[in-house]
């Protein structure tokens, strides 16, 4: 099996910004957290991975973590051996998760496991390179990570990174976002959105009459967030190898009403709905604002700036995790020899 | 529908005020803090600096329906909602011009036609206070709140569990600011604070909680917008947790063994005044020399504050009894 190393970074602020006050979104408590990845330790040493490296933070998480090793009995059952990242100063930002990810693709992890909302997700496959990451939805706003139990997606991820399943068709090349502006530059993995707002402040946007331009990897009609603006009137799926852009104004033509975030369903006016086409570069109109990127602003931008965006097909490797546990299934990779009679 | 904190874009005067307001407490703490070597302030002072933008933020927001409650670090909020600069030197001077007249020092500057209801050397008295007057801001009906400030110390005491419950239970227009910078005296919230996050804490009282970066003053002052005008329409309690460093010890004289680093990071690359300035001019909003202005202007304040509190008189023996008793 080689080296069958897993990373899993999991972002103590996720779940935790103004929407909580704007929008009543949920509160992912640091316990949860730390008891998803428990879950998927077992779920590891279950399929074979042998080593395990963790991020650390200052949010308790993977404080927990360690407790839990430490008060292990025999009877729990085996855990792989888990590798802390420490030694580097803990900044509480998304520096901490970028470090973390880039660490864990030199000690050669085969999948890294993220815990977080978009944000999170959105740093991790910034640094990931080709290693396959796997999103879990700890966060806010999630359009990329998936909601899932975190024992089965440690066990699709246990199956990839010890090689058992093959990661041709379980492995799939997600498509993202490139905004730039001047020399700075900023990924989404599904929309980027312009708005007037001059400063990054509380980052989350929650007011849709701020908004001037959309851009998004993917709009589906059931996902929440800004790209939901366009999943109801021009969806575009995940795996489809175009985007979809379109210009926002309160008194636009087309209105309709989108769940811009959790708690928060806007009447939004939209105008030249247009396809992205990869590598095709499309202008920010706006002489002065700020970018958001899935959903959080980022980037600001002055006049004479000329912000750009454009769809980028070569985005993080993810891993399809029913598509794992299927493939699986077929190759009959959890069957175990029966000790006694069988029973069928 | 009303506007949101994010769709309204602050004023040029509105900047220049929230600008003055956060200089305003840097330079009276780092001039306390050079004061306060030369021995001449008698009692124990716990410096700010570092914190502004969580003052600043949250009180530029306030007018004068509204109280603070404070903490024993109690001098940028007091500068926040309005309290006399002169006064307050005076106060920490022990002096009879001061705003308590000279008797209460530095951890009781107090002025109540402020809507201050002072600063408090118990750790964790100020969350019943504002619970005391964001009742009566609900029972008058007058739009006010009451916003108490603690620290992450005080995050653990019962006072401050019991006001944030009493206030959700009574849906008061109540804003709880942990400014959780990162000790209790010389003890680490990541140790102490069993939630780790204290913002976390919220959700077991069913208010909204929220983590906010507090060197930034456009974070605070878009969450403590939604806060306030939340609460001002009827929307219940909110706590907001302000992360940051402060930059001096736990009080003056305290030998910070047990931090190294993040003091002199949080300086160079996380300080509100920096990054506000930086912003401002970046977007055209405000001029370099706007804000030079404000900072001449700002020190040639806090000298006159010194010079006055220096030259001022003592309380005399007299003084001993007067606003001791009050007469209902």
């Amino acid at each position: 099996m080689g080296d069958a190393i897993v990373g899993v970074v999991a972002n103590p602020l996720s779940g935790r910004d103004i929407r909580r006050l704007t929008a009543r979104a949920s509160v992912f408590p640091t316990a949860e957290k730390a008891n998803m990845i428990q879950r998927m330790l077992t779920a590891f040493h279950a399929v074979g991975v042998h080593r395990v490296l963790l991020s650390t933070d200052l949010g308790g998480i993977s404080a927990a973590v360690f407790r839990a090793i430490g008060r292990r009995r025999a009877q729990d059952g085996g855990w792989p051996e888990v590798e802390f990242l420490d030694g580097q100063p803990i900044r509480q930002t998304a520096q901490d998760t970028l470090d973390a990810v880039r660490r864990m693709v030199t000690a050669g992890a085969r999948v890294i496991v993220c815990l977080g909302g978009d944000g999170t997700a959105r740093v991790t496959a910034s640094a990931a390179g080709d290693v396959p990451m796997l999103a879990l939805s700890t966060g806010t706003n999630n359009a990329f990570p998936a909601v899932r139990e975190a024992t089965i997606a440690g066990l699709a991820a246990g199956l990839v990174a010890t090689g058992a399943v093959p990661a041709d068709g379980v492995v799939t090349r997600a498509k993202m976002l490139e905004a730039r502006v001047g020399d700075r530059a900023e990924t989404a993995l599904i929309d980027v959105a312009v708005s007037t707002q001059r400063h990054v402040g509380a980052r989350a946007v929650w007011d849709p009459a701020t908004l001037t331009q959309l851009f998004c990897a993917f709009a589906e009609p059931d996902v929440i967030g800004l790209s939901s603006i366009l999943g109801q009137l021009s969806p575009v799926a995940r795996h489809e190898p175009y985007g979809v852009t379109a210009r926002l104004a309160p008194q636009a033509p087309a209105q309709v009403l989108a769940p811009i975030a959790p708690g928060l369903v806007m009447l939004v006016g939209v105008a030249e709905i247009g396809r992205m086409h990869p590598g095709s570069v499309h202008a920010v109109d706006a002489r002065a604002g700020v970018i958001a990127v899935d959903g959080e602003r980022e980037l600001t931008f002055e006049p004479g700036e000329r912000p750009t965006v454009r769809l980028r097909p070569d985005g993080p490797r993810c891993v399809d995790v029913p598509a794992v546990l299927a493939a699986s299934a077929r190759l009959g990779l959890l069957r175990r020899p029966s000790h006694g009679p069988a029973w069928y | 529908m009303t506007e949101t904190a994010e769709q309204k874009a602050l004023t040029r005067e509105q900047l220049l005020s929230a600008y003055r307001m956060m200089r305003a407490i840097r330079e009276f703490e780092e001039r306390v803090h050079a004061e306060f070597a030369t021995g001449e302030i008698p009692g124990f002072v716990h410096l700010y600096a570092g914190e502004e933008a969580s003052a600043a933020g949250v009180c530029s927001h306030l007018d004068d329906r509204d109280t603070i409650a404070s903490t024993h670090r109690g001098h940028g909020h007091c500068i926040a909602k309005g309290v006399d600069i002169g006064e307050m030197m005076a106060e920490i001077y022990g002096r009879k011009t001061g705003s308590c007249h000279g008797k209460g020092g530095s951890m009781h500057i107090a002025d109540l036609s402020k809507g201050m209801l002072g600063a408090n050397g118990i750790v964790g008295g100020g969350p019943p206070l504002i619970c005391g007057t964001a009742l009566a801001a609900k029972i008058k009906g007058t739009g006010g709140v009451g916003v108490a400030f603690f620290g992450d110390g005080a995050s653990n005491q019962g006072t401050t569990l019991e006001s944030m419950n009493l206030a959700a239970v009574w849906n008061l227009p109540a804003i709880f600011v942990a400014e959780n910078n990162g000790y209790a005296e010389t003890t680490s919230s990541t140790w102490s604070v069993a939630s780790d996050n204290i913002a976390d804490r919220a959700a077991a009282f069913g208010m909204p909680g929220v983590i906010v970066d507090g060197f930034d003053f456009f974070a605070v002052h878009e969450a403590a917008g939604e806060a306030i005008a939340r609460a001002r329409e009827g929307g219940g309690p909110t706590l907001l947790e302000m992360k940051f460093t402060r930059y001096f010890g736990h009080f003056e004289g305290d030998q910070q063994t047990y931090r190294a680093g993040e003091v002199q990071h949080a300086r160079a690359k996380l300080d509100c005044l920096k990054r506000f300035a930086a912003r401002a001019t970046e977007t055209g909003e405000l001029t370099r020399s706007d804000l030079d202005a404000v900072d001449a202007e700002v020190a040639g304040m806090i000298d006159r504050a010194v010079t006055d509190a220096k030259a001022a008189p003592p309380p005399v023996e007299a003084d001993l009894l007067t606003d001791v008793y009050v007469r209902y």
